[in-house]
C-alpha cells in the first residue's frame, strides 16, 4: 500500500515536470532560435529547408546602427515613453489619492470611469485621434506619442497606485493631520513615499505598455522623427530583398533586455500590476 | 474598551475641528474633486471627445477635405457589409480560441508549478514571452510560419506531413497562426496573476484539507479554485479586452489574408480609414465597436473588479 502510494507519487512528480519542461521549451526555443536568426547571415534566413545551425556573424548587429536611423529610433521611444510616464504620474498620483482617501459623491463612478477608458480599443479612437493631432499640426511628432501613450495608460497608473495607498493604515496621516499637516503636505511627504514601490510598480508597466504599442505609433509617425522601435521593426524591408529578419532580431533584443530587468525589479508586484491592483500577490 | 472609544472620538472631533479652523468647508468639498480633475478631463479628451466626433463622422461621406451629410448611410451600409460581419465574427472566433486555451493551459501551469521549489525559475521561464514587443513577437511567427517555413519543416521531419504547409493561404491555418502568436506571447500574463494568486492564498486551509485526506486534485478543484474565481475573472476580463483589439500580428503576419478571413474589427477600421480613406465609413465601424465595448465594458468589468476588492 505504502509503496504504491510512493510510486504514484514518483509517477505523478514526472509527468509535472515533464508538463512544466515542455513549456519551458516552447516558450525558450523560438526565443532562441530567433536569437540565432540576427547573430547569422542574409543568405541563410530564408531558404528552401531552414537552416539550424548557420555561420555566426555580427553582421545585423552592425547593420542596425549603420543601415537604419537607429539614434533616432531609440531617442523617439525613450523621449516619448519617459514623458508619457512622468505625464501619468503627475495626473495619476493625486487622481489615486482622492480616490483612495476621501468620500464624496460620484466617486465610485469616477474611479470606474478611469478604470473603463483602459477598455477602449486603440482602433475605435483611431480616426478621431489622427485628425485631431493632423489639426494640432503634431501628426510625425513625439509629443503626440507621448500624449497618446500617457493617455492608454492613465487608467492602470491610477488604479495600481490606489490599491497601494489603499494599504496605507489612515492612522498614520491622521496623525499627521492632528500635528497640522496640510493634505497635500501629508501626500507627498507620507502617502507617496509610503507608496513607493506602487508608483515604481505602475510606471514600470506603463513604459512596458508604451514600448508596445503599435496601431497609434503605426498612423501618427510616419518618418524618423516619430518612428519608435515597434514600428520601425515593420519598416525593416528592403524592397526587393524582403522582411530584413537578422535586423529585426537585433532590435527586438534590443528592446528585450531592458524590458526583462525591468521586469525582474519588479517581480514580486508584476501580478497586482498587471490587474491594476486587482490580486495582492 | 468604552475608554479607547471616548479616546477616539475625542480625536475625531479634534481632527475635524482644527480642519474647520484652517480651510473653509467648500475648498474641503472641492480638494478630492480638485485631485481627481485632471486625469478625468485628460481622459475625458482622449475618450469623450473622439467618441463624439466618430459618431459626427459617421453621419458624412468623407472625401479628403470634402464632407457630405449623408445621414445613417453609412451604417446602412455597414450593416449590409459582408466583410464588416466577417471582421466581426473573426474577432469573436480567433479571439475566443485564443482566450480559452491561454486560461487552460495558465491555470494548468499555475496550479503544477505554484508550490514548486523551483517557482521563482518557472515564473521568469514562462514569462519570457510576454517581454518582447508585440511586433518583434509577430515577426518571429511570420518568420516560424510563412518565410522560413521552420514549422513547417519540423513537421515533415516528425512524419506528419508530406509537403510544407501555406500557412497564408489556408483560412484554418491562417486564423491557428494568429492565434498560436497570441497565446504564445500572451499565456504568461494569466499564469503570473493566477500563481500569485494561488500563492497569497492561506495555505493552512490546504494543509487542513490535506490532513482530512484530501488528495491534491480534490484541493486544488475543491478548495483553492473557489477561491480563485475573482481572480480568475478579473484576469479574463483584462485579458479579453487586449483579445479584442488584436490589431499588430494581423498587420505583421497576414494582412487579413486570405480573403479576409483573418481580418479583426481593428484591421477592418484601419483598412477602411487608412488605405481605402473612407474615413465616414470606418468611424461607423468605430461607433459599433465603442457600442458593443460599453456593453461589455457595464456588464462585465463593473461587477468582477468591486467583487475581487471586497
Amino acid at each position: 500500500m505504502a509503496r504504491r502510494r510512493s510510486r504514484n507519487r514518483v509517477a505523478s512528480l514526472t509527468l509535472r515536470y515533464a508538463i512544466l519542461i515542455a513549456w519551458a521549451l516552447f516558450c525558450i526555443v523560438p526565443i532562441v532560435w530567433f536569437l540565432s536568426i540576427g547573430l547569422r547571415p542574409r543568405t541563410e534566413i530564408i531558404l528552401p529547408r531552414p537552416l539550424y545551425l548557420p555561420t555566426f556573424t555580427l553582421d545585423a548587429w552592425h547593420m542596425i546602427w549603420t543601415a537604419w536611423p537607429m539614434g533616432a529610433y531609440l531617442r523617439n521611444s525613450l523621449v516619448s515613453i519617459f514623458g508619457s510616464v512622468i505625464i501619468d504620474l503627475l495626473l495619476a498620483i493625486p487622481a489615486a489619492y482622492s480616490l483612495a482617501r476621501y468620500r464624496y459623491r460620484f466617486r465610485e463612478d469616477i474611479g470606474f470611469y478611469i478604470l473603463s477608458t483602459r477598455m477602449m480599443a486603440p482602433a475605435i479612437v483611431a480616426i478621431p485621434i489622427f485628425f485631431l493631432f493632423r489639426n494640432l499640426g503634431l501628426l510625425d511628432t513625439v509629443w503626440a506619442l507621448m500624449l497618446i501613450y500617457a493617455a492608454m495608460n492613465l487608467s492602470l497608473v491610477t488604479w495600481v497606485v490606489r490599491s497601494y495607498m489603499l494599504d496605507i493604515p489612515p492612522e498614520i496621516e491622521d496623525a499627521a493631520r492632528t500635528d497640522g499637516a496640510s493634505d497635500l503636505k501629508i501626500l507627498i511627504l507620507i502617502v507617496i513615499p509610503m507608496c513607493l514601490p506602487g508608483i515604481i510598480t505602475a510606471a514600470v508597466i506603463a513604459v512596458i505598455f508604451a514600448i508596445n504599442e503599435f496601431l497609434f505609433t503605426l498612423l501618427i509617425a510616419s518618418t524618423q522623427s516619430a518612428y519608435t522601435l515597434s514600428v520601425a521593426l515593420a519598416n525593416f524591408t528592403g524592397g526587393s530583398d524582403g522582411v530584413i529578419y537578422n535586423a529585426i532580431s537585433m532590435v527586438a533584443f534590443l528592446a528585450f533586455f531592458p524590458v526583462l530587468i525591468l521586469v525582474i525589479a519588479i517581480q514580486k508586484h508584476l501580478s497586482r500590476g498587471l490587474t491594476m491592483g486587482a490580486v495582492k500577490g | 474598551m468604552a475608554d479607547a472609544m471616548a479616546v477616539n472620538t475625542g480625536r475625531a472631533t479634534r481632527v475635524a475641528r482644527s480642519h474647520l479652523r484652517r480651510r473653509s468647508p467648500l475648498a474641503r468639498k472641492a480638494l478630492p474633486y480638485l485631485l481627481v480633475a485632471p486625469a478625468v478631463i485628460y481622459l475625458l479628451g482622449i475618450t469623450l471627445y473622439p467618441g463624439l466626433y466618430a459618431i459626427y463622422q459617421s453621419l458624412f461621406r468623407v472625401k479628403f477635405n470634402s464632407w457630405t451629410f449623408i445621414g445613417l448611410e453609412n451604417y446602412q451600409k455597414l450593416f449590409a457589409d459582408r466583410e464588416f460581419w466577417g471582421s466581426l465574427w473573426n474577432t469573436f472566433l480567433m479571439g475566443s480560441s485564443a482566450l480559452a486555451i491561454e486560461f487552460v493551459v495558465a491555470l494548468g501551469l499555475a496550479a503544477l508549478a505554484y508550490r514548486d521549489p523551483w517557482i521563482r525559475h518557472w515564473r521568469i521561464v514562462f514569462l519570457l514571452p510576454m517581454l518582447f514587443m508585440p511586433s518583434a513577437v509577430s515577426f518571429i511567427w511570420k518568420l516560424a510560419f510563412n518565410d522560413g517555413r521552420v514549422v513547417s519543416d519540423i513537421l515533415m521531419r516528425i512524419g506528419l506531413i508530406e509537403r510544407p504547409l501555406d500557412f497564408l493561404g489556408n483560412v484554418f491555418l491562417a486564423r491557428l497562426s494568429l492565434v498560436v502568436t497570441d497565446v504564445w506571447q500572451w499565456t504568461p500574463f494569466l499564469f503570473i496573476i493566477f500563481v500569485a494568486a494561488l500563492q497569497s492564498q492561506d495555505a493552512e486551509l490546504e494543509e487542513a484539507a490535506q490532513l482530512d485526506g484530501a488528495r491534491w486534485p480534490q484541493i486544488f478543484w475543491n478548495v483553492s479554485l473557489p477561491m480563485l474565481k475573482p481572480i480568475i475573472a478579473v484576469a479574463l476580463v483584462l485579458r479579453g479586452i487586449d483579445i479584442v483589439t488584436m490589431f499588430t500580428s494581423v498587420f505583421i503576419i497576414t494582412g487579413g489574408t486570405p480573403g479576409g478571413a483573418t481580418e479583426t474589427m481593428s484591421y477592418f477600421i484601419y483598412r477602411t480609414g487608412f488605405k481605402r480613406f473612407d474615413f465616414g465609413y470606418a468611424s461607423a465601424a468605430s461607433v459599433c465597436m465603442l457600442v458593443l465595448t460599453v456593453i461589455i465594458a457595464q456588464t462585465f468589468v463593473k461587477r468582477f473588479f468591486r467583487s475581487a476588492r471586497e
